[in-house]
Parts: structure tokens; C-alpha cells; sequence
């Protein structure tokens, strides 16, 4: 009780103090009681990789990368989805492995950080920690080839708190075609199918970042729950194939999907990308540096990737791209899907981030320019988390309906 | 239907009661059974997992072949059950670890299936609320440490998954462990190999010394902070076999508090078959593996076709017979070197020869009756049932507690 008193007293402080500083980045009163106020959810994180570096902690303010303790508080971040990625590249058992070194690494640092985090599985469970004044933390599995084509790993991952898996990450799974390789399947083969099936079954959400477009249609006809987009942008602005199209968004919607917009310049400006296509120099020479820095560090791999891409814009050998670009995809989204099916996955410690968002204390600018465009609060809270939260109790209830039929 | 099972259990126990008046009109044969069906029977290690991967098996059914399922569990008094994950111990690295998730997860799959009858646990205290509400416990023991794939953090999920003991090697040396049945080259455990055994303490994982060498066990012994288990040995002063412990290291198992849960192998429990199996096939190991190249990767197979073959040899002479009641020398030499708190029941069903009438669990209420006439008492029985493998449960819930507040 006294903890709890005490964890009050210091959020109000914490709160005063962010009022304070915030005024002169021309937030407004308005939004600050609003978005501290909101769960704000981000359903993409790839800083569990930063978790296998052994000098990495969560808990600490980091000079490099977007996300930590002190920084989701001061952002006012309230629930992350925590990834769980290795290249596709690895397969068989391997990747089973390295996934649940994963997972591990994610339910030791919430252990160890359980004053301020707590790992959760459920939408009652991302409320519930919000009350606590805790950081709800969730476990993402980015990409199938983790599982081996096996279905007792998904099952077993499940188990261990997975609540999404990203079909396929840039390659191609045993049973499913991403967007980024030379399709293999036509979409879903009939095991991946199956996957679909058994994630409906044990509650986990079947999310269609990454994969092809023929994908999406075959898991939106063979999923009987919604399914969401974790970090995926509009096609329609930036035409990258990991973006989804208008069509694509309003056939996720029909079925109450979500896309959650991804932060990642060369997913949100058609500048950034048409720059990168005409100097692939660029990106070998890129690739080169972060080897250069990193070895096979993953974690450094992608904050270094991020540094060294700004070097470039910086430099004017790369156009700059300002954050209000996810302001124009959010806003598209909503346009085109409608306001239930629009929510935030960043890509935060995994991708390149825009002028003005380089970590989660900058995420109170998103309601605030929100607000401005004539959001209203409520629409507000539903792109910021509860959209997401909806997502969440409908996949559950699925799960529980399918379970109870055996 | 609860109704229905229950009048079929009291039935059953009023034609035991009625056969028995008939057979013997023997007081001790009552009181034996009283005892038997009242009291937790915990079993640490039967290989029936294996079996999950089968078409023709079915837990919820009577087989008519292997020696485990539902209504012979019932029949036996067996409430209480670790089923063991195990595959060659040459299988290492990754592929390991994900075919050890795929026999937690078949385990899962039948617990759900069966969910009138089985409730899954992972502490003594629910092996206790799921006796009282008459369901049979099911637990999980690893046997076999090259299953983390040289992994802390596997380990732990595996943990998290419900595991409750691993044993540290199968018939085969680890990365970090030497097994008695191979040639020793890490000097019992490696300084990893001790890691390994911390981490399963902090997990509130149970050290299983079965199966080890003399060095790896005395390594486990000095380093656990909880008391350890040999989930499925037997005596070697009775048997003189590798894979059986030695009274003095009993004696230290005990004084740590650990428990030795008797397994019915023959060539386990019987000096004459042992020394007869190593003539006729070169012991178990060279038979496992003469085994493995007949049927692949297929565990059930070379379980079932193991008992095949020794039965044949029985039939035809060249094996000799071993009687059940080697297993109750085994107890009660056990019993009087440590007394009994520190002896247990961790049969190898579905994964060993067992003895004439212990041909599967529905015979284990004769251990009962067996030991009663030996004129045990009946606090002791139950200890040995059960009752003391859930001690040193608990404490190794204690010793985890104690070093994850420490942390």
C-alpha cells in the first residue's frame, strides 16, 4: 500500500516535471492530460535484441536507441510489445533456439525491472498493469520461421507469453510468402493454414506485417479472428512493398483488423525511398559500417543502422524526413479504414527514425498534432491504444469459443 | 459422469475387497489396500510420453500393450505421474531442444484432453489439491541435460514450461556432465555443468542424479543448494550395475536430504539377468543402440521392441525370470541403509523390463501390501509412495524462493 502510495506520489511529481519541460516543445496542456492519461500501446519494438548485449539495461536512461524505463515514462508509453527477431535466413531448429533465448531475455529484464514492468498476455492484463502505474510488456514473435513448421513451438510459445506472431519476416517461410521475396507458396500454403488456425485457437494474433500481399488476402479468409498489421505503413504515400495498399487496409478493417503505423523513414517518405533506390552504393556502404561497428551484434546492429543513416542525412547525401510523416500515414489510415482500425507499432531500436521521433519521449507529439488536425480525445485514445486493446478482447473471445467447441 | 466413475471406483474396490476376503480373508491384504488407495503413489519416471506420438495409443484407454494409461492408472492407485521427456542422447545442440518441446507440448496436449483426469502441476502443493479433488497429477522431468542445447536460458523456459527435475545426462556424456554409461571426460560436471546445476536450483528445477557417473553425482551433490533426486536407480549393492547407486552413495544422497526412487528394470534389480543381458546382448546401452538403427527416430519403437526382445529371450531360456519382489529388496535395502525418508518409486514404465507381476501399473498396490507385511509402518509406506519425494519437492520450491529474493 505504502509502494503504492509512494509510486503515486512520484508519477504526480514525474507528471509536474514533464509538464514543465514539455511547455516549450509547444505541447499543450490539453494533450498532456490526455496522453498521460491514455494507454498508449506500441505493438513493435525490436530492443530485445539490445537484451542479449550484456552491458545493455532497461532500466537506465540509454544515451543511444529509443527505448527504456525512464524514456517510455517520460513518453508516457503504457504497454510494448516486445519483438522477438532473427533473420529469416536462420531456419530449422536453429531459429527455434535463438527464439527462446529471446523470450527468455525478455521475461528476465521485466524480472528485474518488476517495480516498473510486468509481463502480460491478456487486454485485461494491459489494463490492469496500467492501474498499478506499471508498464504493461508483451512478447511478439517477428516472423514463422521461429517455429520450424512445428506446431507444439507455437504452442509452446504461446505458452510462454507470445501474443503475435508476424508470419514471415523479409524471406519466405516453409508456408508462407513474404512481400520482400520471390513468391513460393501463392500466399499460405494449406500447413500455413493451419498456423493460422492454431494461433486463432490459442488466442495469439495473427499479425500480417511483412508479408505478401497475396498473403494477407488467404489469412483473411482462413482467420477467424481479426488480425492486425504490427508495423506496417500506407502504400498509397511511400510505395514500399511493406506497406499495405488502400484495398488491403479496407479488406483488414472489414474484418476488425488494425494496421499499426510504422515509423521507419523508408517506409513513411517516397523521397527517402526513391533516394535510397537511386544510390544502392549507399545502403552496401551502410551495411558496411554497422559490420564495421557491430560485428554480429543484432542489438547494435540496428541502433548503429539508425546513427549511421542519419550521418547521411545529415550530410545531405540522404533527404531528411520530419515525423510528421506518420501523422499524414495515421491519417490516411483513418481516412481509408476508419478510426477503429488505425493504431502505433514504431519499430523503435529496429528501424530508421524521422527527424523529431527519435525515441519514446517524443510520443506525446502524435496526440498533440492529432489534436490539432481536429481528432477528437476519444478518436484519440483509440488510434494511441484502445484500438488495439479492442483488437485484443476480440481474439480472445475467439480463442475461448474455439477452445469450448473441442 | 463424475457420479458414474465414482460408483465405478467403489465398485471396483468392493470386488477387490470381496476378491480378497475370498482369496486370502487376510486382514493385512485390507489394510494394504485401504492404505494404498488413501495415500498419494507418485511415480518419477515413466516413459509413456514417447507414446503420445503414436496413432494407435490413446492415454484415456486400456491398452492392451505398455504398462501406463488413465484406467490403469486408476486401477493401480497411481495418482501422481512424471512423465519424462527423453530422446537419444547423441541428438544435441538445437535439434534437441525443439524435439524436447515437442514431447512438453504433447504432454500439454493430453493433460487438456484428458482434463477430467489429469491436472497438470508444477508444485507438491498441487500435486496435493489435485489428489483431493481425485484427479491424477501430472508433472514433467527432462531426462537428459543435452536437451538445453548447452542453453542457461533454455533451461529456464523449460522451467517455465512445467518441467520439475532434469536429469543431468541419458546414457551418454553431455557437453558438461559424464554419464555412467559412457567414458568419462569432463571429471563428472564441468564448471558450465555446474552452472547448469545452480540455475535448476534458482528455477526450483529438481537435480536428477539417475543415470549420471559416481563423479557427476558427488559434483551435484556438493554444489546443489537443494536436495537432489535419482529419479529411477536402484540399489548396486544388490545388483552390481553402473546405473545403480552405491550404498555409500545413498548414504550421502540421504544426508543431504535427497530421496532414491527404486526403478523395476530387471537388469537393474537382478544380479543373475544383468550378468545373463550382458552376455546375450552386451548390456542395455549396445542394446538401445542396436535398437535406435532398427527403428530411427521413432522413441516408442525402441521402448517397445526392447521388451520384445526380452521377453523372447526369457521365453526361450536364454534370459533368466525375475520376480516383482526384487523390487521390494530393493526398497527395503535402501530403507535400512538411510531409513524412510529417503526412498521412493520411480518405476521406468514404458521405457524398461519389468519383472513378472509388475507388468504394468495396475500391480502397484502389491508394493503396499509387500511392504506392510514386512511389517513397515503405515507412515512409512505412504512416505515412500510418495510422501517423500513431495518433501524434497517442497524444498527445492524453498531453496528457489530463497535464491530468486536473494537476487
Amino acid at each position: 500500500m505504502w509502494r503504492m502510495f509512494l509510486a503515486a506520489v512520484m508519477c504526480v511529481a514525474a507528471g509536474m516535471f514533464l509538464v514543465g519541460m514539455m511547455a516549450a516543445d509547444g505541447i499543450s496542456e490539453r494533450t498532456k492530460k490526455l496522453h498521460f492519461s491514455s494507454l498508449v500501446i506500441d505493438t513493435h519494438d525490436d530492443t530485445t535484441q539490445r537484451f542479449l548485449d550484456d552491458d545493455f539495461d532497461l532500466g537506465a536512461r540509454n544515451a543511444l536507441g529509443s527505448i527504456d524505463i525512464p524514456r517510455m515514462k517520460e513518453g508516457g508509453l503504457g504497454a510494448i510489445f516486445f519483438s522477438v527477431w532473427i533473420p529469416s535466413k536462420i531456419k530449422g531448429p536453429e531459429a527455434v533456439g535463438k527464439a527462446l533465448q529471446q523470450i527468455n531475455a525478455v521475461h528476465e529484464q521485466v524480472g528485474k525491472h518488476s517495480g516498473d514492468m510486468i509481463l502480460v498476455t491478456t487486454s485485461d492484463g494491459i489494463r490492469e498493469a496500467h492501474k498499478q502505474g506499471r508498464i504493461a510488456a508483451l512478447i511478439g514473435i517477428e516472423g514463422g520461421h521461429m517455429i520450424n513448421s512445428d506446431l507444439g513451438v507455437l504452442r509452446k510459445f504461446a505458452g510462454l507469453g507470445a501474443r503475435y506472431m508476424t508470419l514471415t519476416h523479409t524471406g519466405n517461410t516453409e508456408w508462407a510468402d513474404a512481400s520482400t521475396d520471390k513468391p513460393a507458396h501463392n500466399g499460405l500454403s494449406p500447413f500455413g493454414k493451419d498456423v493460422v488456425r492454431e494461433m486463432n485457437r490459442l488466442g495469439m494474433i495473427v499479425d500480417i506485417s511483412h508479408v505478401s500481399d497475396k498473403t494477407l488476402a488467404d489469412v483473411l479468409e482462413t482467420s477467424k479472428a481479426p488480425v492486425f498489421a504490427s508495423h506496417s505503413s500506407c502504400r498509397a504515400i511511400c510505395d514500399a512493398a511493406r506497406n499495405m495498399t488502400d484495398d488491403m487496409m479496407r479488406a483488414l478493417a472489414a474484418k476488425g483488423g488494425v494496421i499499426q503505423i510504422n515509423y521507419h523513414i523508408g517506409f513513411l517518405s517516397q523521397e527517402f525511398r526513391n533516394a535510397e533506390k537511386a544510390h544502392p552504393e549507399r545502403d552496401k556502404a551502410i551495411a558496411q559500417e554497422v559490420q564495421k561497428r557491430c560485428g554480429e551484434k543484432e542489438g547494435c546492429q540496428l541502433i548503429q543502422g539508425d546513427i549511421i543513416t542519419r550521418e547521411y542525412v545529415l550530410r545531405g547525401d540522404l533527404p531528411r524526413v520530419e515525423w510528421t510523416k506518420i501523422i499524414e500515414h495515421i491519417d490516411h489510415a483513418v481516412k481509408v479504414a476508419g478510426i477503429d482500425h488505425v493504431g502505433l507499432g514504431s519499430d523503435f531500436d529496429g528501424a530508421n527514425m524521422p527527424f523529431g521521433m527519435e525515441d519514446a519521449t517524443k510520443l506525446p507529439q502524435i496526440t498533440n498534432a492529432l489534436l490539432e488536425k481536429g481528432y477528437s480525445e476519444g478518436d484519440v485514445k483509440k488510434i494511441l491504444g484502445e484500438n488495439t486493446l479492442r483488437l485484443m478482447a476480440d481474439v480472445e473471445r475467439v480463442s475461448r469459443e474455439l477452445t469450448a467447441a473441442k | 459422469m463424475r457420479l458414474v466413475r465414482v460408483s465405478l471406483f467403489a465398485c471396483l474396490l468392493a470386488a477387490g475387497f470381496l476378491l480378497t476376503q475370498v482369496a486370502t480373508g487376510d486382514d493385512i491384504a485390507d489394510r494394504a489396500k485401504k492404505l494404498h488407495f488413501s495415500s498419494i503413489v507418485l511415480d518419477t519416471h515413466d516413459d509413456t510420453t514417447q507414446r503420445f506420438f503414436s496413432k494407435t495409443f490413446d492415454i484415456g484407454k486400456r491398452n492392451p500393450d505398455g504398462h501406463i494409461d488413465i484406467p490403469r492408472m486408476r486401477e493401480g492407485g497411481m495418482n501422481a505421474i512424471f512423465f519424462s521427456i527423453w530422446i537419444d542422447g547423441r541428438i544435441m545442440g538445437p535439434p534437441a531442444v525443439q524435439k524436447a518441446l515437442d514431447q512438453i507440448d504433447a504432454v500439454h496436449e493430453n493433460v487438456i484432453k484428458y482434463s477430467k483426469d489429469f491436472a497438470f502441476c508444477r508444485t507438491a502443493e498441487e500435486v496435493r489439491h489435485a489428489h483431493a479433488q481425485g484427479k491424477i497429477a501430472a508433472l514433467i522431468g527432462v531426462e537428459g541435460g543435452h536437451m538445453i542445447g548447452n542453453d542457461i536460458r533454455v533451461l529456464r523456459m523449460f522451467g517455465d514450461l512445467g518441467v520439475r527435475y532434469m536429469t543431468l545426462s541419458h546414457f551418454y556424456n553431455d557437453e558438461w556432465a559424464d554419464s555412467s554409461t559412457d567414458k568419462p571426460v569432463h571429471n563428472g560436471l564441468t564448471d558450465f555443468g555446474k552452472d547448469v546445476v545452480r540455475e535448476m536450483n534458482r528455477q526450483g528445477i529438481m537435480v536428477d542424479i539417475s543415470h549420471v557417473s559416481d563423479k557427476t553425482f558427488y559434483d551435484a551433490l556438493e554444489v546443489s543448494k537443494a536436495p537432489l533426486i535419482a529419479s529411477h536407480s536402484s540399489c548396486r549393492a544388490l545388483c552390481n550395475h553402473v546405473r545403480d547407486m552405491s550404498d555409500d552413495m545413498i548414504k550421502a544422497l540421504a544426508a543431504k536430504g535427497g530421496v532414491i526412487q527404486i526403478n523395476y528394470e530387471k537388469s537393474f534389480i537382478d544380479q543373475a539377468y544383468k550378468d545373463a543381458q550382458d552376455k546375450f546382448s552386451g548390456g542395455v546401452v549396445a542394446m538401445m543402440d542396436t535398437l535406435k538403427k532398427e527403428c530411427g527416430d521413432n522413441e516408442e519403437c525402441v521402448n517397445k521392441k526392447m521388451t520384445e526382445m526380452a521377453d523372447k529371450a526369457t521365453a526361450e531360456g536364454k534370459l533368466p525370470h525375475v520376480s516383482w519382489e526384487r523390487i521390494i529388496d530393493h526398497i527395503d535395502h535402501a530403507v535400512k541403509l538411510v531409513g524412510p525418508d529417503h526412498v521412493g518409486l520411480g518405476s521406468d514404465f514404458d521405457g524398461a523390463n519389468m519383472p513378472e507381476g509388475m507388468d504394468d501399473c495396475t500391480h502397484l498396490p502389491q508394493i503396499t501390501e509387500a511392504l506392510m507385511r514386512k511389517g513397515y509402518k503405515d507412515e512409512d509406506i505412504r512416505k515412500i509412495l510418495g510422501g517423500n519425494l513431495l518433501r524434497v519437492m517442497e524444498a527445492n520450491e524453498r531453496v528457489s524462493k530463497e535464491m530468486q529474493a536473494a537476487q
